[in-house]
């Protein structure tokens, strides 16, 4: 944290170039001072986005979705784009646009192998328990479905995407962002304005429209979860500044005003938010500002103008008040936030993985408060062990030397 | 199996209050805790009407888990067994269930046949069981949020009092279906309004934590009588719950609530 107030004041005036790395001159060892804050917020994402998962926790009600209208799929997003940005555009830079092209390529194919197999363990406990028990309670409404029945097409369906059942609904919005980043990131070269114009366009249509959507399977009207058209002004904006950072930052972001907005707009966006909360937790405590009110503005699935103008406000005030490599993110407290938070894809992605087999230890044995502690604690346990695997291995990779290097750290920072 | 739209057609049908109970019921199995009460403010005329032996109207409405269908028709669907418990708890009110569910049938489609079967009928009360549809299909939690809301204020300005109820818990559907969207919109929706909800969803949920009511079989004979018991116990816990916070009625004689 800056000592003083003025100190904090002149890290305003490169909140957007402060979210960095420092370029030495050699090109291709790329990364030398890494933004700590980064790693650390989205691996405090990731941590929460696996908590919020579990069915029935108490713990979710004290993750970041308590506090701010959007929660950590925003906050995620929002990083990822940021990172994805930054080092893809330095990467298309420095090798041409076939080069970070191919880099973006795979790692959508990447998420769409862990897509897959997600898809694999969701059709095993479908087949295993719908098919050996014939469950009674739903079969009205899965005869409606008939995904059961269909199996052949349900897999095709889920290799296009279209098939998103629960948990499954992330990966593909993250896939069709990052499928699309090449063109984005070559229109920020050639011409952002109409890259910004287009993007916002569609927010809107989402937020006007409730028909501008993609449809699912099996339908019919079932749409995506994640609205990837309203979502992608999220993280091609968070794409835009990290693109600029490595262009000298933007200058307007260097006002104060700005500041006091963010810090305006997260303040209210807390007290409002958060008394939610306490309702939630004791009816008798009054709502002054009911969500019936805002309600329209906080849509989930279309991103909608609270959840996406909290998101940026936090995130535009945390940028200001903490520097890079603020100092408690080299205790060793951080460490876990950190390494999970580098290994951002990985960790998702098992995540995401950790939360459907946590969701079935919990409906299977249930156990109360206790268990939900348990299970919440382990998976986190297990994300923080198979980070440091990976951070071992990449040291020791890094450790044989050679032209691994350069690789090895490019493909670090663009863990996106 | 009655053909799908055959069950369609079968909609109303009205429990006198003569009707007997058609299976026993082991109390203990189904035992709700006073947690799962609590809502403020309660309903009133409602609970008014039972204890002071007026006439009572509810109307049901909902999907297949309100007709019955995995315990094998209306006179085992939970509606039916609501009615059975409360002819047997208030004798001098003229009570009577009206079982308006239509399997399949989305939020929306439960809107749009209120003016025409719904509120005619001039209901003291109206049960509305929602979401499941929605959540099995993945449709837009927005839209079904907006439905809900025109629906509510649609039965309020008949003057008709209202209680929401929730999708079914099973542990084999939890890890299938993404409920909870859809879950927090009602838990929103009945927060905002002021509308009592039946959180069928935890109660059933509790009651399987607790080892009871388990479908999990693959004899369909005895799936189809724990169906029954299932829906016995949802009909009594709800004849508790539009009761709950009245003093008059709760005064009552309560021969079978097993708390």
């Amino acid at each position: 944290m800056p000592a003083s107030r003025a100190n904090c004041f002149s890290k305003i005036g490169v909140a957007g170039a402060s979210w960095i790395y420092l370029m030495t001159a050699a090109g291709r060892n790329l990364a030398v001072e890494r933004d700590l804050r980064l790693d650390f917020f989205r691996g405090l994402a990731l941590f929460c986005i696996f908590i919020d998962h579990l069915p029935n926790n108490i713990l979710a009600a004290f993750t970041l979705q308590s506090v701010m209208f959007s929660d950590a799929a925003e906050v995620f997003i929002l990083i990822s784009g940021y990172t994805a940005g930054m080092v893809y555009s330095r990467v298309m830079e420095h090798r041409g646009f076939l080069v970070a092209g191919i880099r973006i390529y795979q790692r959508v194919w990447q998420l769409y192998v862990a897509h897959v197999f997600l898809f694999m363990i969701y059709m095993a406990t479908v087949a295993y328990t719908v098919g050996a028990l014939n469950n009674a309670l739903y079969a009205e409404e899965f005869g409606a479905t008939n995904f059961l029945g269909e199996p052949g097409l349900a897999l095709v369906h889920a290799l296009l995407l279209h098939f998103q059942p629960p948990f499954m609904d992330i990966l593909p919005l993250y896939i069709v962002l990052l499928a699309v980043l090449p063109l984005v990131l070559a229109g920020f070269r050639l011409r952002p304005w109409p890259i910004f114009i287009i993007s916002v366009a569609l927010w809107l249509a989402v937020q006007f429209d409730s028909r501008v959507a993609l449809p699912t399977y099996p339908g019919p009207d079932g749409v995506w979860f994640f609205n990837p058209l309203a979502w992608q002004a999220l993280f091609f904006l968070a794409a835009w500044l990290g693109w600029r950072n490595i262009h000298g930052g933007v200058s307007w972001l260097n006002h104060r005003w700005l500041f006091w907005l963010a810090l305006g707009l997260s303040l209210a966006g807390f007290l409002i938010r958060f008394n939610w909360t306490l309702h939630d937790f004791y009816d008798p405590i009054p709502v002054p500002i009911s969500a019936k009110l805002l309600w329209p503005l906080l849509s989930k699935s279309d991103l909608g103008l609270l959840r996406f103008a909290n998101v940026l406000a936090v995130s535009f005030l945390v940028s200001s008040l903490i520097h890079p490599q603020a100092r408690f993110m080299a205790k060793p407290a951080a460490w876990p936030f950190l390494i999970c938070g580098r290994n951002s894809l990985y960790i998702f992605c098992l995540g995401i993985l950790l939360s459907v087999l946590g969701h079935l230890v919990l409906n299977e044995f249930f156990g109360g408060i206790a268990m939900q502690f348990a299970v919440s604690a382990a998976g986190v346990a297990i994300m923080i062990a198979v980070a440091a695997l990976l951070e071992w291995l990449g040291a020791t990779h890094d450790a044989s030397g050679g032209s691994a290097v350069g690789a090895s750290t490019a493909r670090r920072g663009a863990r996106g | 199996m009655i053909p799908v739209l055959l069950r369609c057609v079968m909609v109303a049908v009205a429990i006198g209050p003569i009707s007997k109970p058609l299976v026993a019921f082991a109390e203990q199995e189904c035992t709700v805790p006073e947690r799962f009460y609590t809502f403020e403010p309660s309903l009133k005329k409602t609970p008014r009407a039972l204890a002071s032996g007026g006439q009572v109207l509810i109307a049901a409405l909902g999907g297949a888990s309100s007709l019955g269908v995995a315990a094998g028709g209306l006179e085992m669907a939970w509606p039916a067994r609501l009615g059975a418990v409360l002819a047997e708890k208030f004798p001098s009110a003229r009570t009577k269930v009206v079982n308006l569910a239509v399997a399949r049938q989305t939020a929306k489609r439960a809107v749009e046949r209120l003016d025409r079967d719904v509120l005619p009928l001039k209901p003291t009360l109206v049960i509305w069981e929602t979401g499941t549809m929605e959540a099995v299909r993945g449709l837009d939690v927005d839209e079904f949020h907006e439905t809900l809301q025109a629906g509510i204020d649609k039965i309020r300005a008949a003057g008709a009092e209202l209680v929401l109820m929730n999708m079914q818990f099973s542990r084999e559907t939890d890890a299938m279906i993404h409920f909870e969207p859809y879950l927090s919109a009602l838990r929103e929706l009945s927060d905002v309004n002021d509308v009592p909800l039946f959180r069928r969803y935890d109660i059933m949920r509790h009651w399987a934590e607790h080892g009871s009511l388990d479908l999990r079989t693959k004899d369909s004979e005895k799936r189809r009588q724990v169906a029954a018991r299932l829906y016995g116990c949802i009909g009594r816990a709800m004849a508790d719950f539009v009761t709950h916070g009245d003093p008059a009625a709760k005064h009552a004689p309560s021969p079978d609530i097993g708390r």
